[in-house]
């Protein structure tokens, strides 16, 4: 295959930035497109130049590193997937394909692709995660969680932190991570004690970050590649209300 | 007390002291109830203003009466300023919010396209600040039409507001700016009923497979009855 890519091209987080044009050719359609990235690089380091930085790790799909947006669109074209998962047989040779950085004032490029996702840590280290003692572990079926619960607790622990949601919200609003965090841990006795203060430090620090607000339009799920449901979100709107009336100490 | 602990280690790294629940009342997420709240409130006014101008085809002796009784409510200027209250509320929360998530992405993409289902975006979602401000200016337009317009004296007590409505849609351009501004209303609506109902944390799969027909199809009917109104009004007066 052969294809014609418009890449971000920015130097660093103050320098400019610009799409430009790169030639892919002796693609495979078998290539993932991290992989066929990869074959341009290796080009443009037999060439001398500089190759185009983009984040990658486990290239499975589990580990939430990639993150670029293809053709407009956050992890690309297919639903429920990273862009690591994300094949070249998906495209007809002779395409153009642009790809840009996730775009929000607290998604700040390191380098080209790449770009800090530190935020997302702020958040979490804000609230989301228990840290009440509450002795050994205890017996595996002691506390008992029914299954409608723990699958759905489950369904929000799914997500991986790789902010294709911020990147796709119009608003750049980091609402579906931060409710996809809360409501798992609202859902599990685990994390009753902290709740309340829970919801507060995470939004206040999600506000602080500068991402936006929510606009109830769903692009996030939409994109998520865990497939994350907006009712994360509503969550959020319950437990701020709840922290609300019950007030702090 | 590791909840105080917590607390106040949080507190320490904003720089602040002041109750971190109490100040969720100026964050994003109750920047959003807030906007759902008066929106929803806004659209049950609008349900019943629409159902008391269908009453327009009962004749004039009816719909004069049934303002009337409205006029002469001594809890109508209350009403008035809590309506007022909900509007600037709504208007100048959601502005503020408009201008922070513009400052959310400084950088645009070049290319950016819907993601498509689940997604709920359409082009009502995407230009609700353009329908509300249009709103804005039609709602100035309006109040100042009917709330402050001509007095005809109804013998029955009252004002004649059946004659004021008839000679108000006597032009066709008014009838053209009404009719374009409740498919304005109707657009804002097509998302905004079942937004309003998702900020308020109402989501299960059964009430999304409710609400999000239930809303379009109270926007489309809001919209579409007003417009006959309209143009009814307009055909009975050249008559």
């Amino acid at each position: 295959m052969r294809l014609k890519l418009r890449i971000w091209r920015q130097a660093g987080p103050t320098a400019p930035g610009r799409l430009e044009d790169y030639a892919a050719d002796d693609i495979s359609p078998d290539m993932s497109f991290l992989e066929m990235l990869d074959v341009v690089n290796e080009g443009l380091v037999r060439q001398g130049k500089d190759a185009i930085a983009f984040d990658s790790d486990c290239r499975e799909g589990i580990c939430g590193m990639c993150s670029l947006v293809v053709n407009g669109v956050p992890h690309g074209p297919d639903r429920g997937t990273t862009v690591c998962q994300l094949h070249m047989r998906r495209y007809k040779d002779g395409d153009t394909i642009t790809i840009e950085p996730w775009r929000a004032r607290a998604f700040p490029v390191v380098k080209d692709l790449i770009v800090d996702r530190s935020a997302f840590d702020r958040i979490i280290a804000a609230g989301g995660y228990v840290s009440v003692n509450a002795g050994g572990a205890p017996d595996g079926n002691a506390i008992p969680i029914s299954k409608a619960i723990y699958e759905q607790a489950m369904d929000s622990a799914a997500c991986i932190g790789c902010g294709a949601c911020v990147a796709a919200c119009k608003n750049a609003s980091a609402h579906l991570f931060m409710g996809a965090k809360i409501s798992q841990l609202a859902r599990l006795p685990q994390g009753q004690v902290e709740r309340a203060s829970r919801v507060a430090a995470m939004v206040h620090q999600a506000d602080a970050e500068g991402f936006g607000s929510c606009s109830n339009e769903g692009e996030c799920e939409a994109v998520c590649p865990k497939e994350i449901p907006i009712s994360n979100i509503a969550r959020i709107t319950r437990e701020l209300v709840k922290a609300v009336w019950r007030g702090g100490e | 007390m590791l909840t105080c602990a917590f607390e106040r280690r949080n507190s320490k790294l904003r720089g602040t002291v002041s109750s971190p629940r109490l100040r969720l009342l100026g964050s994003s997420v109750a920047t959003k109830l807030l906007i759902g709240i008066t929106g929803l409130a806004l659209v049950l006014y609008l349900i019943v203003h629409v159902v008391g101008n269908l009453l327009i085809f009962l004749g004039p002796d009816f719909f004069n009466r049934y303002a009337y009784t409205l006029e002469g409510n001594p809890l109508l200027p209350i009403v008035e300023i809590g309506l007022l209250l909900v509007f600037l509320i709504h208007i100048l929360r959601t502005i503020r919010n408009f201008v922070l998530n513009q400052r959310a992405r400084p950088v645009r993409y070049v290319e950016k396209r819907r993601a498509g289902w689940p997604s709920r975006k359409s082009f009502p979602s995407s230009t609700m600040i353009v329908s509300g401000l249009w709103l804005v200016a039609f709602l100035l337009v309006h109040v100042k039409a009917f709330r402050y317009g001509a007095e005809y004296p109804w013998p029955a007590g009252g004002r004649d507001l059946y004659r004021l409505e008839l000679e108000t849609f006597r032009s066709p351009l008014v009838v053209a700016f009404y009719a374009i501004s409740m498919v304005v209303i109707g657009a804002h609506l097509w998302h905004g009923i079942a937004s309003g109902f998702q900020s308020l944390g109402a989501d299960t799969p059964a009430w999304r497979r409710f609400i999000l027909p239930a809303g379009k199809i109270v926007a489309v009917a809001i919209a579409g009855a007003f417009i006959v109104i309209a143009i009814w009004a307009h055909l009975q007066g050249a008559a």
